[in-house]
């Protein structure tokens, strides 16, 4: 199971990687428009969630520690703020429909929140490989 | 500060609070105690500010705060009560229950708020319990709490029950078609659209559209007050299917053009033969109304000008549309000579509004949504904002000099070179422009209320997160029912994040309030209106075009997403 805990984190780290493509994808097609970042929303809303979901119940499954298992968490939190970010960027729009200060600094917001998601999840998966190959140390207490 | 942004500052508060006592936990957990104190204060702050922010909106209107008092609430109040007490002394598991609770009323606002249902209630309770039982087994000290167990569980099931039975609401059945024979007399204007792929030009080069004709927009049609139109429809080879809706012009139910309500869509190889009279002098529109969203920002629309008998002036129209990410028209330079009446019909194809400032003349706007407006004073260095699907004529005298028209700063039309800054020109508020006249009404025989929000709609085959009206996407929002002759109250209340510019077929409505606020101004007679995030329209029509109409709203990705109900006639 601890072995399943470093790949799925893995795949996680590999579909954020892939989920700035997707942003990249977004902004340089032209023209332009609601459709251009569907995969984007895509995978943000339904297949990274989905794989945030499963590292948890892995993490569970690989009797994590608590401060690791807590890590598995956050990025699930995080990504939930991520689409919120979204909407409330979309939010901040003048009538016309124009976006505004208020709108481009939240959605800023976007992708300092994305920093922070992919850091979190290189640490899980440093963790999960920590548990994966046993530390010399669980090896003395065990003799 | 408007109604609107209330609700974006309350959902900003809802985010930075749960957020915040979520990273108080978290740093709880890594043992730094002063920085748990610094997080928790700030998420404190950021908790109150949500139940400011909610009283705020309480007194707005019960339809924005319902569930914010009655399910956020005493979960905000319980998390203030658990976690303000520990903010010195800074525990893990009373910050983290805090987190849980705030997340749990933020979720309940983002996918279930109106109206308020036991079951998005008892679910957020069971997700609070759940999420600190599970927490205390892995950071408490001793055993977890029998009570919070039980709690997790009880609500669940309880939730799960009343979510599932809410689900079983019956619709009122769609599959609908009217029939009225209409005496309309021999047509004296005849056009024919056929309907097909196309390769227009658009800007600089060209685009793959959906076209009628083969141009985009398609033909416009011009009548005389008193012609009878005949339009054939044909569809050469748009898979998907097409009808025309008449935008604007209320015309008998047969002859609306709502795919699977009023005809059958019409499919490739396939006809079908509009026949109405046109007494209403005014601007209008046409457009697809099968799979709308898509048809309609591909090109399947066009201009329909009802001219009143004697056509006086220079008469031009201004159709703006978003052409695979190109502004059309193209801008037009027509000189006019001085002196010469001027009457420019602007109408907005688009899914969202535009702005339209007319430069270098004063002009009255002298219609809207094809009516007339009463006693319009002279406007100058003034913007009109167009809602999605709606139409302002402007009138003017030309001066000696040029004149230009500017749709969102670039210039779609003038009478020579202009150049002028529009961005900082104040906007027109239609609701207090011209002069006013009594009701035509005293009393209304029944009243419909329509909250727009966002929400979960689990009720199709995909869940989907759906633009709702009520709590409910189509197909599933009650249809609502009228009689013939009876005058009609409809309030529009918008508690999402998003403009919904408002379009119900068959009828104009008159505007009554916004906001509470009486309309001053001369009568407004609308098809199509905005309804900003936090704002509340009262507007009122007689029921007497019976007949199964489309009630919807004209952001056609919105409608298609479920914000689409029925008016039918008893």
């Amino acid at each position: 199971m601890r072995k399943a805990f470093v790949i799925v984190t893995g795949m996680l780290l590999a579909v954020f990687a892939l989920q700035f493509v997707f942003a990249a994808v977004g902004a340089f097609t032209r023209p332009g428009g609601d459709g251009s970042y569907t995969l984007h929303s895509i995978t943000g809303m339904a297949v990274i969630p989905g794989l945030c979901l499963l590292t948890i119940v892995c993490a569970v499954l690989a009797r994590a520690p608590g401060r690791v298992l807590a890590m598995t968490v956050l990025p699930l939190g995080l990504v939930v703020l991520q689409a919120l970010i979204a909407m409330l960027a979309r939010a901040f729009t003048d009538a016309s429909g124009a976006s505004t200060t208020a709108g481009l600094v939240v959605g800023g917001l976007h992708a300092v929140n994305a920093i922070i998601v992919v850091h979190v999840v290189v640490g899980v998966l440093r963790a999960a490989q920590e548990l994966a190959a046993p530390a010399p140390t669980v090896q003395v207490a065990q003799r | 500060m408007t109604t609107g942004s209330v609700l974006a500052f309350d959902l900003l508060a809802a985010i930075v609070a749960a957020a915040g006592w979520l990273g108080a936990g978290a740093t709880a957990v890594a043992g730094r105690r002063r920085a748990a104190t610094a997080v928790g204060a700030a998420a404190l702050a950021a908790t109150l500010a949500r139940a400011a922010t909610t009283i705020l909106l309480a007194r707005a209107g019960w339809w924005f705060a319902a569930e914010k008092v009655v399910i956020a609430g005493p979960l905000l109040l319980a998390a203030v009560l658990v976690a303000g007490p520990r903010l010195l002394r800074p525990a893990p598991v009373p910050f983290l229950f805090a987190g849980y609770a705030l997340t749990a009323g933020l979720l309940v606002t983002v996918l279930h708020g109106y109206p308020v249902s036991a079951g998005a209630g008892l679910l957020a309770v069971a997700g609070v319990a759940g999420a600190t039982a599970v927490t205390w087994r892995f950071l408490g000290s001793g055993p977890v709490p029998r009570t919070a167990v039980v709690v997790a569980v009880a609500a669940l099931v309880a939730g799960t029950g009343a979510a599932a039975t809410a689900g079983a609401v019956p619709g009122v059945p769609h599959a609908h078609q009217h029939r009225d024979v209409l005496p309309v007399g021999e047509p004296t204007q005849r056009f024919t659209l056929t309907a097909g792929t196309a390769v227009v030009p658009a800007g600089d080069r060209d685009v793959a559209a959906w076209a009628f004709n083969g141009q985009v927009p398609g033909p416009q049609l011009t009548a005389t007050a008193g012609d009878v139109l005949e339009v054939t429809l044909r569809n050469r080879d748009i898979g998907r299917g097409v009808t025309l809706h008449w935008h604007g012009y209320d015309v008998p139910n047969s002859q609306d053009g709502v795919p699977g309500v009023t005809q059958d869509v019409v499919l490739p190889g396939q006809e079908f033969v509009y026949r109405f009279r046109a007494d209403r002098a005014g601007t209008y529109w046409y457009h697809t109304h099968a799979a709308s969203d898509v048809g309609v920002r591909m090109g399947l629309y066009g201009v329909l000008v009802i001219h009143p008998k004697p056509v006086i002036g220079v008469d031009v129209t201004v159709p703006v549309h978003t052409l695979a990410g190109v502004p059309l028209p193209e801008p037009v330079v027509q000189p006019v000579a001085a002196g010469d009446p001027v009457r420019l019909r602007l109408i907005n194809t688009d899914d969202t509004t535009h702005r339209y400032a007319l430069a270098g003349a004063p002009f009255r706007v002298a219609a809207i949504d094809g009516s007339d407006l009463r006693g319009p004073a002279p406007l100058s260095e003034t913007a009109v904002l167009i809602p999605a699907g709606g139409r302002y004529d402007l009138a003017f005298a030309a001066p000696g000099t040029p004149v230009a028209l500017y749709v969102d700063g670039r210039m779609a039309w003038s009478s020579g070179p202009v150049s002028a800054a529009t961005g900082g020109w104040p906007v027109l508020d239609p609701l207090t422009y011209g002069t006013a006249e009594p009701l035509p009404w005293s009393r209304y025989d029944r009243e419909f209320t329509l909250v727009l929000d966002r929400g979960v709609d689990l009720r199709g085959l995909l869940p989907r997160y759906a633009h709702t009206v009520n709590g409910a996407a189509d197909p599933d929002i009650p249809s609502q029912v009228v009689r013939p002759g009876e005058i009609v109250e409809l309030r529009i209340v918008n508690r999402s994040l998003v403009v919904h510019p408002w379009h119900l077929h068959g009828h104009h409505v008159l505007v009554l309030s916004r906001d509470g606020r009486p309309a001053t101004g001369s009568p407004l007679w609308l098809d199509s209106f905005d309804v900003r995030p936090g704002e509340v329209w009262e507007v009122a029509f007689r029921a007497d075009n019976p007949g199964m109409w489309a009630n919807h709203c004209h952001n056609l990705p919105h409608a298609d997403a479920g914000m689409t109900l029925h008016l039918i006639y008893a």
